[in-house]
């Protein structure tokens, strides 16, 4: 395995929370001499924060009332039996 | 589990349908936000939110009380999303017209149709973008990424909701990250 593609591991695992602080430091000095694993983790942070900026929707009004409107009606049934 | 939920579950199988009503009111928004984000369709993603909550009216005596309730939700979510990906041909795009109209897209109808200030305009355009990336993903890195990017779940959680190894999850997390990348690396 080649040094870049070490660190690329490492930059994932990096990015999941769960590299070591060893690991993040001798990452960080290897891109002080690697551009292209600095990019590398530039591009992947973009992408992140690009997909992190989509709004919060919310679901349609009557999606509630829909539901409700489908459920079987065995359960009510029941409740005459008793 | 919170109290609330777990009233409201212990309720509806009692038979208490307004019970019910009020736990789909809790969690509606974030079952159609991760399946809308899935389809990229507005009314399918109603469509499934309703299939969604059908099913878990249907299936709570099978629910686990010991396990979070929206683990299980989000399974049943994710698994009516995917089903209907697979079953689904040809693919919806945003841009194609909705039949029987003369020129309303499906993206025209993300949002609503209200005169608009130009930012926006510009933000709406920013949304459908981001869908439309979204929906360029695989399916299977799709599933994480909106769980992980957009609903904010631990690597745990996405693995129980998809019923998968947690390697595999950082594995698909891995591939997802680097196929946005790719396509974005030259904005």
């Amino acid at each position: 395995m080649s040094t870049c593609q070490f660190y690329n591991e490492v930059i994932h695992r990096y990015l999941d929370g769960e590299a070591t602080k060893e690991e993040t430091a001798a990452m960080y000095q290897h891109m002080s001499s690697c551009a292209a694993c600095e990019q590398h983790l530039k591009e992947l942070k973009k992408s992140i924060a690009f997909i992190q900026s989509s709004s919060h929707i919310e679901a349609p009004a009557n999606l509630t009332a829909c539901v409700m409107s489908q459920l079987p009606k065995q359960k009510k049934v029941s409740r005459f039996k008793r | 589990m919170d109290i609330l939920t777990a009233r409201l579950i212990r309720e509806t199988k009692k038979g208490n349908e307004q019970a019910f009503a009020e736990l789909v009111e809790l969690y509606k928004d974030s079952v159609y936000q991760v399946i809308y984000r899935l389809v990229g369709h507005a009314q399918e993603a109603q469509d499934i939110s309703q299939e969604t909550f059908l099913r878990v009216y249907m299936n709570l005596d099978k629910y686990d009380l010991t396990k979070k309730f929206s683990t299980w939700l989000f399974r049943v979510a994710t698994n009516a999303a995917i089903d209907r990906l697979r079953r689904r041909k040809p693919d919806i795009y945003l841009q194609d017209k909705i039949k029987g109209t003369d020129d309303l897209t499906y993206e025209s109808q993300l949002t609503s149709s209200e005169d608009l200030p130009e930012q926006q305009v510009v933000k709406m355009e920013q949304q459908a973008w981001i869908q439309a990336e979204i929906n360029q993903l695989p399916v299977k890195y799709r599933t994480i990424i909106v769980l992980k990017y957009l609903e904010d779940l631990s690597l745990k959680e996405i693995s129980e909701i998809m019923d998968m190894p947690i390697a595999t999850v950082k594995t698909r997390v891995h591939r997802g990250r680097e196929a946005l990348r790719k396509r974005m690396r030259h904005l």
